[in-house]
């Protein structure tokens, strides 16, 4: 033990005596662990951690499968059905988005509440924190308007009063009760703000509220959740679910028709498309600390060849090789604790901005931070860096021939570490490369995505959505909604205005199935419900036929619009225009095709265009709806006071919500791309600045060990040139090795990120030529300056040198 | 004082000896090319005795120190210290060898300059397993006493003369109590008054009891050893042989 203490005292001598050493070693390691930590925070509290429910991992989504592909959602009649048929869960709940306008007082509000069936919160093991959660007797009708807060809103909204519980509140224009207040971080799905029971039990149809959905087979939008009971395992649910499935296809052949059902864990529903880009990073950010370790195992070898003395004496003295290493080892993990402490502040400060960066799908997990795991991690990986870059100069000095120095004095044997430190560099250079081809491809797979033309013309729109109560009808809500259009349309500054069921880009879809009149053929289609200036307001072309009219409205003929891909689908090479499309959705509708616009990028800029039907905003109805205003001047967002005001002046208890400019829609349709390129691309940058600095040392070594050799040369004629290229040429020999091995690596690892690419293979040669000069262009400055150094050595002095 | 390397024989087998080398080579191979540094060398240093090993440049003194000190192994030949054979140790009973019955005393000092003089010369006793810490200071302010550097415990090498470090070597050559004392050319970095009183306190150590196997190229300081073996070519030979040599070698 006061073995161990002598070797941390005299570490502590070693870093006090080379601050600069010390510095640059420090800095190095507390990047790459600070770096390390800062991802491996976010990858604790989203992969490893288990969600925030008691016995996290039994819970499950079930969904309906489409011809064997998982869907996510469900109809009524098929959940009533599982729920009563299986026998692998312990409770089963349903749920659906309920956007509500919450009006208390003056200040109306947009929002995000779930209308679930009583089970969902004992299904989730959830307790309200004030009050109490939802009860079998509040699936009634009479008894179905109580809400039972959020802890967020409930803060900020009601100020936290714990009076909140027992008041009653306006929501979508109806006096609910407030029941009870959940804890915070309860957010098993998108919309926890409030939660509402239906009067049937199961939620209702957003476009058909006041009807029983208990019958609705063919109208799937709820999302099941379920519990395995404890006994069970996921392969026996699988099974009887199944077994379910294809039952209720028989005894369902036209509703369920190809309809199945699946289920997936619940971390993997909420975390599953984040997983691979987490990986990655943190694959990526492991490289960054291995080169980090790498360079500073470097530093060490170069200071190991200058303490050989040190340690031959030691040696000498009968230092076992045992009690060599373990002191060496000693510096390094005391050197790597220091660099992890700097990193773990770097990572409390780095933390929040990776947070700010981060994609809504990791900003959910508000836990997100420097905790117990994470700092345990960050201790960890320092011992193991510490092990890591300390092992191998140790190994050498530990294996240095005291006898050699007792001949050779203070210079003792170089070669061996020379080509250590060479490897080292050699690995280095490959290593950033994996990373700068990486990154390259993302980068440029961005620009592709950025170049994709969405079909709609994003510059000076701004967007919200509005939406009155459910409980209103039909007529109430078209005349509001033709109201809204023409006041905000009056509007000074505002060129158009247009409103549409689903904004593209803004999440969210609906389908329906329908037919052609002499195809044998069920066909389906994404569908919108828009108003007459919508297309004009969004810049959407018209490649056929005509607009809505206002003379449509009027009309008994059901008109509908379909994009360029329906037409090319169900009509190809023939005029879809006045064509019908039968047995439109569940009511069995048809309609009349009038025009056809140009394909709309609706789910993502990298997805094509599905089929797409729209209908006029007047002869079908919608919930609520986006309001799309192209504004006259380059900034849309100073319209939004005026936007409000235009619609409270319509109906005072309806709020804008979700107010966005078109351009931060595509922002944030593209956040998870820039997350993931923008990370990669840092740390790519930091991998060849110390690859470049790596370089850098070992030449400067090498310039230092070659003096007198450099010497002799100039004494014997060669010129500064001669010496510069003799140097760099050595250099670049390890660079295009590491290119070498790079690109093979790079060959292999880049296939991990294939799903992350956009218009560009894995492989993509100008990639990963472009990455290579780059890496070159670097490194060769990094070799040029030791060369420059080395060639302007006075050979008189560099023979008196040795 | 000074024996013949020619008695050898009769000294090995009159006594115990505490060294005992025989027919003993040490090759060294770069690339293509073999160097034999020492062929077949005999030797015998009996406890308590004052052996000095001279020769010119190059002769193998020095590698034959290594070999006596267990820092290199020989390429053939046998090698018994204190009754037991080490030529083909490992690593680690090698450095417990070392630790344990080896002082080394270097022509250039080779302090550590980041430890203190008392720090030094406690260095080789940290490297034995449990003994306590009580001990180890007490034999550290011995060994400094004896050499007359006491009162420099806090002192690091640079603040330290020539002669003043050498004497912290020999300090920590004695701290660890050793069967013998290897010494390669100790005054080669010295004035002569330094020394001298480097070689006075040799004797002095002699005279108490130690053995010492000394380098020195130095016929003033051969002379303080009671024997003097004389190395030419990576072998043993007499006086008047190398006398000889030399002077055949400087025509």
């Amino acid at each position: 033990m006061s073995g161990l203490v002598q070797d941390f005292r005299y570490a502590l001598r070693q870093m006090r005596k080379s601050p600069g050493f010390t510095f640059v070693t420090v800095i190095t390691l507390a990047l790459g662990i600070g770096a390390t930590t800062a991802v491996f925070s976010v990858v604790d509290q989203v992969l490893l951690h288990p969600l925030p429910y008691p016995d996290s991992d039994r819970i499950v989504k079930v969904a309906e499968t489409f011809q064997g592909v998982s869907g996510t959602d469900a109809s009524p009649a098929n959940y009533l059905d599982w729920a009563a048929q299986n026998s692998v869960f312990a409770e089963m709940a349903a749920s659906r988005g309920w956007p509500a306008n919450l009006s208390e007082g003056d200040r109306p509000e947009r929002v995000k509440g779930t209308m679930v069936t009583p089970s969902f919160f004992s299904l989730f093991g959830i307790n309200p924190i004030l009050g109490r959660g939802l009860a079998e007797s509040d699936a009634h009708a009479g008894n179905d308007h109580v809400v039972v807060l959020g802890y967020g809103l409930w803060q900020r909204y009601f100020g936290g009063d714990r009076g909140t519980v027992g008041r009653n509140v306006r929501l979508n224009g109806e006096q609910y009760s407030v029941v009870g207040v959940m804890p915070p971080n309860y957010s098993p799905d998108d919309y926890g703000e409030l939660w509402v029971p239906s009067p049937w039990g199961v939620p209702s149809h957003p476009l058909a509220p006041d009807k029983d959905p208990r019958q609705f087979r063919d109208r799937s939008y709820l999302d099941v959740w379920a519990r395995l009971k404890p006994a069970v395992t996921p392969q026996q649910a699988g099974a009887e679910l199944d077994t379910i499935g294809r039952r209720l296809e028989k005894q369902y052949p036209n509703e369920d028709d190809k309809i199945g059902v699946s289920f997936l864990p619940l971390h993997e529903y909420v975390v599953g498309d984040i997983r691979p880009v987490l990986l990655v990073l943190l694959a990526a950010v492991v490289v960054v600390l291995l080169i980090g370790c790498a360079n500073v195992a470097n530093l060490l070898l170069a200071r190991a060849a200058v303490r050989g003395r040190e340690i031959s004496i030691r040696t000498t003295l009968g230092a076992s090789r045992q009690r060599l290493l373990r002191q060496l080892l000693t510096e390094s993990v005391v050197l790597a604790l220091l660099g992890g402490g700097f990193g773990l502040l770097l990572a409390v400060v780095a933390v929040p901005s990776l947070l700010a960066l981060s994609p809504p799908e990791i900003r959910q997990f508000k836990e997100i931070g420097i905790n117990r795991e994470v700092l345990a991690f960050s201790f960890l990986a320092s011992i193991v860096c510490g092990i890591v870059f300390g092992l191998m100069p140790a190994l050498q000095a530990s294996r240095s021939n005291p006898s050699e120095f007792l001949k050779e004095g203070e210079r003792g044997s170089t070669a061996n570490r020379g080509r250590t430190r060479s490897v080292l560099v050699v690995a280095e250079v490959g290593l950033s490369l994996v990373l700068l081809v990486g990154a390259g491809l993302l980068v440029k797979s961005f620009a592709r995505l950025m170049d994709v033309n969405p079909g709609f013309d994003a510059d000076r729109l701004l967007t919200f959505n509005v939406g009155l109560p459910s409980s209103t009808n039909a007529a109430q809500q078209f005349a509001f909604y033709r109201d809204v259009m023409q006041r905000l349309q009056a509007l000074p500054g505002v060129r158009s205005v247009g409103a549409v069921s689903r904004l593209p880009l803004a999440g969210g879809n609906s389908g329906r199935s329908f037919k052609v009149p002499g195809i044998d053929k069920d066909y389906s289609a994404d569908i919108r419900v828009s108003t007459t200036d919508y297309f004009r307001t969004m810049g959407i072309p018209l490649m056929k036929g005509r607009n809505f009219s206002e003379s449509d409205l009027g009309s008994s003929l059901n008109v509908a619009i379909v994009n360029d891909a329906l037409a090319r689908e169900v009509f190809p090479g023939q005029d879809p225009i006045g064509r019908q499309l039968t047995n439109f959705g569940p009511d069995n509708l048809t309609l009349q095709i009038v025009g056809v616009i140009g394909n709309v990028r609706h789910v993502g800029l990298d997805t094509a265009p599905h089929s797409e039907i729209y209908q006029l905003l007047g002869q079908a109805q919608w919930p609520s709806v986006f309001v799309a205003m192209r504004s006259a001047t380059s900034d849309a967002t100073s319209l939004t006071s005026m936007a409000q005001s235009a619609v409270w002046s319509v109906n005072k208890d309806v709020p804008l919500a979700n107010i966005r400019t078109m351009q931060e829609l595509i922002a944030n349709s593209v956040q998870r791309r820039r997350f993931s390129m923008l990370l990669l691309a840092i740390f790519a940058g930091v991998a060849m600045v110390l690859a470049a600095i790596g370089l850098y040392g070992v030449m400067s070594y090498s310039v230092a060990q070659r003096t007198k050799e450099i010497g002799i040369r100039m004494a014997l004629g060669a010129r500064r040139p001669d010496v510069v290229a003799l140097v760099v040429k050595q250099g670049m020999m390890l660079v295009l090795m590491g290119i070498l091995a790079g690109t093979v690596l790079s060959l292999a690892m880049t296939r991990l990120i294939a799903g992350m690419l956009f218009g560009i293979s894995a492989t993509d040669p100008l990639t990963f030529a472009g990455v290579a000069v780059l890496l070159g262009a670097v490194a060769f400055f990094a070799n040029y300056l030791p060369a420059r150094r080395g060639a302007s050595v006075d050979p008189m002095v560099a023979l008196r040198y040795e | 004082m000074i024996e013949s390397a020619r008695s050898e024989a009769t000294k090995i087998e009159a006594g115990q000896p505490l060294i005992q080398i025989s027919d003993l080579t040490k090759v060294f191979y770069t690339d293509e090319i073999e160097t034999h540094a020492l062929s077949g060398i005999h030797l015998s240093i009996a406890k308590g005795e004052y052996v000095a090993m001279s020769g010119p440049s190059g002769c193998g003194k020095s590698t034959l120190l290594s070999i006596i000190g267990l820092l290199d192994t020989p390429t053939a030949g046998r090698y018994s210290l204190n009754g037991k054979t080490v030529e083909n140790l490992d690593f680690a009973e090698r450095s417990r060898i070392r630790n344990q019955e080896i002082g080394f005393i270097f022509q250039s000092f080779n302090l550590i300059g980041d430890l203190t003089v008392y720090e030094n010369v406690e260095l080789p006793l940290t490297y034995r397993q449990r003994m306590p810490a009580a001990d180890r200071k007490a034999r550290v302010m011995e060994a400094l006493e004896r050499v007359g550097m006491a009162h420099r415990v806090r002192h690091y090498p640079s603040q330290l003369s020539g002669g003043q470090q050498q004497r912290v070597a020999v300090a920590r050559a004695l701290g660890g109590k050793p069967s013998i004392l290897l010494a390669d050319e100790p005054t080669g970095n010295l004035d002569s008054r330094n020394g001298e009183a480097v070689m006075e306190l040799l004797q002095e150590l002699h005279r108490e009891g130690a053995t010492i196997c000394m380098v020195t190229h130095d016929p003033r300081f051969a002379k303080h050893a009671q024997r003097e073996v004389h190395l030419f070519d990576g072998k043993v030979v007499a006086e008047e042989e190398l006398k000889k040599l030399l002077a055949e070698t400087s025509a």
